[in-house]
């Protein structure tokens, strides 16, 4: 019933209510008043149309017994005529006990429809009903006339209804005027009432309109007239360093501990208050107020750390992309990556991720597309291209934010190229240092074929120049061995060059029986001559990592090295030192593809243990290692995601684990017999 | 003549072998030193052939190994080319000759016939060192071995030499071996001829012992020559 009233507004719906409750009271008095008016009214004037007729009976009551009509005519004339009851007294008549009239004040003849039109019982007292005279209508009242205890004769009295209804008429316009006042006046003061109740609302409302609009200084709520406060009584408002804790609960009790507690709140809170009295309209405007001072206090401090971000953003060293989730394309780049990649702002916005680092896009995007990744994701020396197609190494840093209200992540790029450039260099020298070492046993290497092929061409030149015929047997026998040594030697070659060959910059899918083949077929007679056996224990098939095989070779000559240095440190000064021995092994262990290299040397002691990757840290006699290569060999194990476990003990051994993943998809069923 | 060859390379011992023979010796194998010692045990060859690098024991152990159980035997090591260090080290333990890697036929046969001719020496026990003067110069004849026996000998020789003329010949005889401490003789000897105010030259020695005698910086104070024919002084 009320629901279209839902529609008008606070004022209206005070204004509707209180109009309605008193019309509606004063309605029920009007009509209660009128109807004990109106009975009241005409309850009085029968009764004294009663007392006429009584009175008529008593004194008309001898006239009636001596049928003395012109006396009893003169009475019933002059009871009607008395003064203003002509008015109401229409007629009176007398009958006698027979029902016939004896006599009546109609000035013409007796209507003959009243003969009997209100006939009194025999005992009753009084008797009134509506009866019709002429074109008038009266209501007939009709008493007895009695002598002593006879009744003599009814005496009939009319009222004339038409002066009742001018009465009752007069009573109902008096009510009606009445009620039109009350009306009249109620409307104004329920006007007046409802605007004075609902001013503050319409005026709370009119300042949320405007903070919603974000106009938060014209909103007139802080500079209310009977404020003696100012905004610049608040520290917090012109420190922005200094948020108002008094508003921040939450972060008051994290941080504030770490910070010390005092000096980041006000005393007293010059501006947070809440009045004691007032109705609610006044608490909610105090509510209000506190409210939009810490609202604008928290727009301050985020707009200054917006400007903060932004200028981060825009003037960071590194560049910077805001990549959509789901798109995969970029939203915004900072003038960074503009200066970086090659292409303009415009060029950038929009563009597929994609373009500038494919794989790692893929890698990315299906990262954060795996369940919610909450952390930052690290991704080193990853290949993107600038506009010209030239291919860089970045490190890079993706964190899911939103953006926008759209999923989104925040990718920085660290142009790492030049350093990957440097330290392939510092490894190319590291690998060179470790030829050098290598170029004497290489050298002996080498000779052992070209010795057999030498005799062997000798020994055919010799025979012919002697003359004699050489035995076809002996003549297939130098021929076949001399070309098995030409592949020898070609083979060592190979192995040597692909070692010194310097290391591109992308990756491949390695198995890692090849590299320690290579490596060890450049070494295990050399080692040998050390007294050092090199024993392998490879897993084959092995499944594939992605790294460099050259760089690999690079850790392995190392650790390898440094196995056969230990072993030679083991023999010092010992009589019958025990044959060195150096066992390299593949393996697959949870996942990861394994390479140790164990050997029976002298240990790392225990205080040295989480040095020995420390670049220049060597045990060695100054000169004979620069404890580089343990540090390069990290570096490199690091570069493919891998890592290097020693186990050690002082007097038995040390064993170096490397493991790397596997390379996704890569079947890895390639033999390990290349050489 | 029984030759006995250690080496650990199999292709290398059956070119030895097939070379060996055609040059009309008799060989015997051996893979490591080791078996070479055993071989050498039971078959007494006079002459041993054995490479210095090689796994287990190595060429300069079996050299000592032979020398300490029979001095008279003659040892030829086998070193890599240009590896000087070992060749010297193996001629201060006795070695008779060394032949470097890879070994060419002109230089296994002269390694061969010089020690030859050394055992021949040996066997007639003929002089080492013959002094006889030249017009410009005392030629110093030297023919077998110089070995640390022949320490005062030299000395001699040199103080004789030194008196009579102020040019000194020494000639070598194409068999020469010199072993590690003769040469600090020898290069003791020039070095305080040197410094009388002698002029020195050398003619006739193998390249081998050239290249001993470059390694220890004696053919920087000595002119050499091929032969003693052509030994000019300025």
């Amino acid at each position: 019933m009320l629901r279209p009233l839902a529609k008008l507004n606070l004022k209206n719906k005070f204004f509707t209510y209180i109009l309605a409750v008193i019309l509606i009271i004063s309605c029920v008095i009007a009509l209660l008043a009128r109807w004990i008016l109106v009975s009241g009214l005409t309850q009085e004037l029968e009764l004294r149309g009663t007392a006429v007729a009584q009175s008529v009976a008593a004194r008309g009551a001898s006239f009636i017994l001596e049928e003395n009509i012109p006396e009893l005519l003169g009475l019933i004339f002059d009871e009607k005529q008395l003064r203003e009851r002509k008015l109401l007294v229409d007629y009176i008549y007398v009958e006698n006990v027979d029902g016939l009239v004896l006599c009546h004040t109609f000035t013409r003849p007796f209507p003959p429809q009243l003969q009997g039109a209100n006939p009194l019982g025999e005992t009753a007292q009084k008797s009134v009903r509506l009866v019709r005279v002429g074109q008038q209508e009266a209501y007939d009242i009709a008493v007895p006339a009695r002598e002593g205890l006879y009744r003599i004769g009814t005496v009939h009295v009319g009222l004339s209804k038409e002066h009742i209804d001018s009465l009752v008429g007069k009573l109902r316009v008096m009510f009606l005027g009445f009620i039109s006042a009350i009306i009249i006046i109620t409307f104004y003061v329920s006007h007046r009432l409802a605007n004075y109740i609902s001013l503050p609302v319409v005026r709370l409302t009119k300042i949320s309109d405007d903070l919603s609009r974000g106009n938060f200084d014209s909103a007139g709520i802080l500079d209310l007239p009977d404020d003696e406060w100012k905004m610049s009584d608040c520290p917090a408002f012109s420190d922005s360093d200094m948020p108002c804790w008094h508003f921040d609960d939450q972060m008051r009790s994290g941080r504030l501990q770490q910070e010390g507690a005092s000096q980041r709140r006000c005393r007293t809170c010059v501006f947070y208050r809440k009045r004691e009295g007032g109705d609610e309209v006044a608490q909610l405007t105090d509510s209000f107020r506190n409210m939009v001072w810490s609202i604008r206090l928290y727009r301050r401090r985020l707009s200054e750390s917006e400007n903060t971000y932004r200028s981060l953003f825009n003037s960071g060293p590194d560049p910077i992309f805001v990549v959509d989730c789901n798109t995969q394309r970029v939203l915004d780049a900072n003038p960074r990556a503009e200066e970086v990649y090659g292409f303009s702002r415009a060029e950038l916005v929009g563009m597929e991720f994609a373009r500038l680092g494919p794989v790692h896009a893929r890698e990315c995007f299906r990262q954060f597309a795996d369940g919610d990744v909450a952390d930052c994701v690290r991704t080193p020396r990853v290949i993107h291209h600038r506009k010209s197609g030239v291919p860089m190494f970045v490190n890079v840093n993706a964190c899911p934010i939103s953006y926008r209200g759209r999923p989104a992540i925040i990718v920085a790029a660290t142009d790492v190229t030049e350093m990957v450039e440097k330290d392939a260099q510092l490894i190319q020298a590291s690998k060179m240092k470790s030829l050098g070492e290598m170029s004497a046993g290489v050298a002996h290497e080498l000779n052992q074929p070209l010795n057999a092929i030498r005799m062997g061409s000798d020994f055919l030149a010799m025979t012919l120049e002697g003359g004699q015929s050489i035995p076809p047997g002996q003549f297939h026998q130098v021929v076949t061995e001399i070309s098995a040594q030409v592949d020898r030697a070609s083979g060592i070659i190979n192995t040597l060059r692909s070692f010194g060959r310097k290391a591109d910059l992308f990756d491949e899918d390695v198995n890692l029986n090849d590299t320690v083949q290579s490596v060890t077929s450049l070494i295990h007679r050399q080692f040998l001559l050390h007294q050092v056996d090199i024993k392998l224990e490879l897993t084959d098939p092995l499944p594939m990592v992605t790294a460099q095989d050259n760089r690999l070779q690079q850790v392995l000559f190392n650790l390898v090295t440094n196995a056969r240095d230990a072993i030679t440190e083991c023999r010092q000064g010992q009589e019958h030192p025990p044959r060195g021995r150096i066992v390299v092994r593949t393996f697959v262990e949870r996942d990861k593809v394994c390479l140790s290299v164990t050997d029976n040397g002298t240990g790392i002691p225990k205080d040295v243990m989480d040095k020995v990757f420390e670049p220049f840290f060597t045990t060695k006699v100054t000169g004979e290692g620069m404890g580089l290569g343990l540090a390069i060999s990290y570096g490199i194990v690091r570069d493919y995601n891998g890592d290097i476990g020693i186990r050690s003990k002082e007097g038995e051994g040390t064993t170096f684990t490397l493991r790397f993943p596997r390379t996704p998809g890569a079947t890895g069923e390639a033999q390990g017999g290349k050489v | 003549m029984r030759i006995l060859v250690i080496d650990d390379e199999l292709p290398t011992l059956k070119m030895f072998v097939l070379i060996l023979n055609a040059m009309g010796h008799e060989v015997l194998t051996a893979e490591s030193g080791e078996q070479g010692l055993e071989v050498m045990r039971a078959e007494k060859p006079p002459l041993v052939l054995t490479d210095i690098k090689m796994p287990g024991m190595d060429g300069i152990e079996v050299l000592r190994k032979i020398k300490e159980e029979n001095q008279a035997t003659e040892v030829i090591v086998i070193t890599g080319h240009g590896d000087m260090d070992l060749a010297i080290k193996a001629l201060n333990l006795d070695a008779t000759d060394f032949i470097n890697k890879p070994v060419r036929r002109e230089a296994l046969q002269g390694a061969l016939s010089r020690a030859e001719e050394r055992m021949q020496l040996k066997h007639d026990k003929a002089v080492a060192l013959n002094i006889f003067l030249r017009e410009d110069a005392a030629v110093i004849a030297v023919r077998g071995s110089l070995s640390t026996a022949s320490e005062s000998a030299l000395k001699d020789a040199f103080r004789h030499a030194s008196r009579s003329r102020v040019n000194i010949i020494l000639d070598f005889a194409e068999n020469t071996s010199i072993n590690g401490a003769a040469i600090a003789v020898l290069a003791d000897c020039i070095r305080s001829a040197r410094a009388d105010g002698c002029r020195i030259a050398m003619a006739g020695l193998s390249d081998n012992f050239r290249q001993v005698l470059d390694v220890m910086g004696i053919s920087r104070q000595v002119t050499a020559f091929r032969r003693l024919e052509d030994v000019v002084f300025p």
